[in-house]
């Protein structure tokens, strides 16, 4: 609680400008959207190339069920990843860094397992862990922990040696140099990783529906593509969107509770 | 110096190599070993086989992989660093461009694929284009992140000796802001990669990523592998250069 | 061998095993029921209807099988999903994925044919360049270069055109380059892609060509199982054919009924397409031998000719023994007259 109250003193906005600033992003949403309505209404472009945000609307409301239970189901898979690729590529990051002989020997090999495309191996991905939930969280990990191992190992690079050099010499164990010195020194720069690991991993699960499921975004998107059903396609969008930027403002919130040194706003 | 940052890569070379070859014996094993079948997992030493035998095509599909990553790369960091600044210059426009960034790059890629093949055809343009708004999100991010962590005392010092934004920008945000931006860079050249081949896979005229698509339609995960092979030869290639950049001349980020 | 039997065998055990957790409680009378699973080759739709209707209607319970579908997806190979167990039972892409596989040495058996025609046709605009097979010589032509690439060429062939004369480039998801004549020949599947240019072009303004005109055939969809199952499990696999041939005989009787199941399942779907397609497919899988002999029928001269198109041109290192990868005696148990509408 005193986090948020000194959060609002230390932007210093009276209740209206916060109410505001709340509202603004919206705003300039509605705004944007009549004036891609207008546009594409004026313009005459046909549907295939951009439908009206109205027609994607209707769309979305005519089977809201359908895109609600796609909405959860791929926001389970999408949390069940993002937690487990951050915890994973913060513990990797410590490992890297406290055997530097591991990190020279294998580190080249996790940027390596990037870039196999997961989609071209969708019966190995069945066959190994099934039709489930678990599956599609699985390739959420994967495609989400590199950023955090990256930028984790930037973050414990920026601290200084001669402060280890002071803690140790006051006795301070490994466990807590890595508490108290490295872990804080990387927060800002591990942020920044798991807002991409957030968009990472809902893409991750998204893709994960392609291998044979019934319900969630990525089993509509897919519907939509080959259907050539544009309007569809826009939806599914539209939905993942929200998904994406709530993941987002989720890991903001969480960034701005805990790492208060935002420099100069 | 130099000697010593010599001595410094070339075991970082030589251990990586080797940390290949220990994953490749045990790839090996477990594939000669439990006899498995080529479409779960074909050994390393007939996917080698694979490589040589189809060497000049594989050859041809990378040169236009790399092609499209490397332009896309390109685009999508000065994109995504131009947008950071703009950002950071004009502070009204963060809370409408943030939220935009953030909604284009939670769909997934392969979402876009079929409109943007549908505006940009089915060439190398569409892959171009997929790569940069890939790269440009993680740049602008990572610079967003690096221009805000200056802080404010060092801000006040340098406007108090007259300094306008430019100069606050110049002189002190984007240093600061350097190790960030090319971490940003160093992951996304990965990324960059990786798009091109997805969008690849849906739709093309050559690539790595269209060579993995024909061959798992025709069961040839021998290929599919081969293919992967290359990618991750470039990929880590262009891992390296940049790592390499950022050791060269980001020299301050470790002071 | 047995080695990976084994290993391949615990995999299988594991997804089924986990597959049958997740499945709902049966009732306890049900003892002897099996647990199997039907993979798909693509996502819910009307072109499955069948299968969707006879789960429905308990057909599968009432043989003994504990049946659960699994869609499908692109890259998702059915063959390989049921040669290793993962799946019991598969509709696969078609004679051309049979024929790969067991050119690759999959152990997997075609079981039978539900497309018994080629699916796919080549469309033109009617006030376009294009009104023959002969005028597609040097025309912008897509299609999908997983076999109907080759049918292509063994169309053009067969006019006396090179297909190297003709521009023929890989087709992406959508069909709006023809719809825009950026494209003077696109290629469609008769329950898909068909409806949108029909909807896009209307039906009247679009020649279209088909492979049989041309006396090429390439039927598609086709059932397998592995050589395990066959070999072990006779009796299921003739169960599974009769329940699954119920259920479709019960869609095209009421395919009021059958979309109204399948649009349970996937309510974002367009009704009106979806009805489009049921009957295209009833169309497709009742012609040529399964007029007179029934749904399912696998006809030998059919598969032959996509057997020896395919060797022609490299896709397979050699044309597949027939016999061993197409096993009619299941589906021959269910007489011809259960099996015809």
């Amino acid at each position: 609680m005193s986090g948020s109250i000194a959060y609002a003193a230390n932007l210093s906005v009276t209740p209206a400008g916060r109410i505001y600033a709340a509202v603004k992003p919206i705003l300039w949403l509605a705004v944007g959207l009549f004036a891609v309505e207008v546009l594409v209404m004026a313009f005459e472009i046909r549907p295939y190339y951009l439908p009206r945000p109205s027609a994607i609307a209707s769309g979305i409301m005519a089977t809201p069920g359908a895109y609600l239970a796609g909405l959860w189901r791929t926001f389970l898979e999408t949390a069940l990843g993002f937690l487990a690729g951050s915890v994973f590529g913060v513990v990797m990051a410590v490992v890297f860094h406290r055997w530097l002989a591991l990190k020279e020997l294998f580190f080249p090999l996790f940027i390596v397992s990037q870039t196999i495309p997961v989609i071209a191996f969708g019966a190995v991905v069945v066959l190994w862990f099934g039709n489930t939930l678990f599956a599609k969280a699985v390739i959420s990990f994967y495609i989400s922990f590199l950023p955090v191992t990256v930028n984790t190992l930037l973050g414990f690079s920026s601290v200084d040696p001669r402060q280890v050099q002071l803690m140790r010499s006051f006795g301070a164990r490994d466990g807590q140099i890595l508490r108290r010195l490295y872990l804080p020194a990387a927060l800002p720069q591990l942020f920044v990783a798991l807002k991409l690991a957030s968009s990472l991993a809902l893409v991750g699960a998204i893709v994960g529906e392609w291998f044979g499921d019934t319900t969630g975004l990525g089993v509509l998107l897919l519907q939509a593509m080959y259907n050539e059903n544009v309007v569809g396609i826009w939806a599914t969008i539209v939905v993942s969107a929200c998904l994406g930027m709530g993941l987002y403002s989720l890991v903001s919130f969480a960034e701005r509770k805990i790492v208060f040194w935002g420099g100069e706003q | 110096m130099t000697a010593f940052m010599q001595t410094d890569s070339a075991r970082q070379i030589s251990r990586g190599i080797a940390g290949a070859l220990l994953v490749a014996a045990v790839w090996e094993i477990c594939a000669r070993g439990l006899n498995l079948p080529a479409y779960i997992l074909p050994s390393v030493t007939s996917i080698l086989a694979g490589m040589v035998g189809d060497l000049a095509s594989l050859l041809e599909a990378a040169r236009f992989t790399a092609t499209e990553s490397f332009a896309g790369y390109a685009i999508g960091c000065l994109i995504g660093m131009a947008a950071a600044i703009l950002v950071t210059m004009i502070p009204s426009a963060r809370s409408i461009v943030l939220p935009l960034a953030t909604a284009i790059n939670s769909v997934p890629v392969v979402a876009y694929s079929p409109l943007v093949l549908l505006w940009f055809g089915i060439g190398m343009a569409s892959k171009i284009v997929m790569v940069a708004v890939a790269v440009s999100f993680t740049i602008f991010l990572s610079t967003i992140a690096g221009l805000d962590r200056v802080d404010r005392k060092s801000v006040d010092l340098i406007r108090s000796f007259g300094a306008g934004r430019l100069a606050v920008l110049w002189r002190l945000r984007l240093p600061t802001a350097l190790p960030l931006i090319i971490a940003g860079m160093r992951v996304s050249t990965v990324r960059s990669v990786i798009v091109a081949i997805v969008t690849e896979m849906l739709g093309a005229y050559g690539g790595l990523g269209w060579v993995i698509y024909q061959a798992v339609l025709q069961i040839d995960f021998v290929k599919v592998w081969a293919a992967i092979i290359v990618a991750s030869a470039i990929s880590l290639a262009f891992f390296g250069a940049i790592s390499f950049v950022e050791r060269r001349y980001v020299f301050w980020s470790k002071a | 061998m047995l080695n990976r039997r084994n290993i391949l065998a615990a995999f299988a055990a594991a997804v089924l095993g986990f597959q049958g957790f997740t499945m709902t409680a049966l009732p306890a009378a049900a003892q002897d029921v099996v647990n199997a699973s039907l993979r798909l080759k693509w996502l819910t739709q009307a072109q499955f209807a069948g299968f969707y209707v006879a789960l429905e209607k308990g057909y599968y319970k009432e043989e003994g099988i504990n049946l659960t579908i699994n869609p499908g997806g692109p890259n998702l190979l059915t063959e390989n999903l049921v040669a290793t167990g993962a799946d019991t039972f598969g509709l696969s892409g078609g004679t051309d994925s049979v024929f790969a596989a067991r050119d690759k040495g999959m152990p997997i058996v075609c079981i039978g044919v539900a497309h018994q025609v080629t699916p796919f046709v080549f469309v033109s605009h009617k006030d376009g360049p294009v009104q023959t097979v002969a005028d597609f010589k040097g025309k912008k032509i897509t299609t999908w270069f997983t076999g109907a690439n080759h049918v292509l060429s063994a169309m053009l062939s067969k006019v006396g055109i090179d297909p190297k004369d003709a521009d023929i480039q890989p087709q992406q998801v959508s069909v709006t380059p023809f719809v825009d004549k950026q494209v003077d020949v696109v290629t469609a599947t008769r329950y898909n892609e068909l409806y949108v240019i029909n909807q896009r072009v209307g039906k009247d303004n679009l020649n279209l060509f088909v492979p049989e005109d041309s006396g090429v055939s390439f039927p598609r969809d086709t059932l397998i199982v592995s050589e395990q199952t066959a070999a072990e499990k006779p009796e299921l696999v003739e169960k599974f054919l009769r329940a699954s041939v119920k259920g479709w005989k019960d869609a095209f009787a009421n395919e009021k009924e059958a979309i109204d199941i399948i649009m349970k399942i996937a309510p974002t779907l367009d009704r009106a397409q979806q009805e489009f397609m049921l009957s295209e497919v009833k169309t497709l899988m009742t012609a040529g031998k399964a007029s007179t002999d029934g749904l399912f029928t696998i006809d030998k001269d059919a598969v032959g000719s996509a057997n020896d198109l395919l060797a022609q041109y490299g896709v397979i290192s050699k044309p597949v023994d027939l016999d061993e990868a197409f096993n009619s005696s299941f589906i021959d148990k269910i007489p011809a007259g259960e099996r015809r509408l």
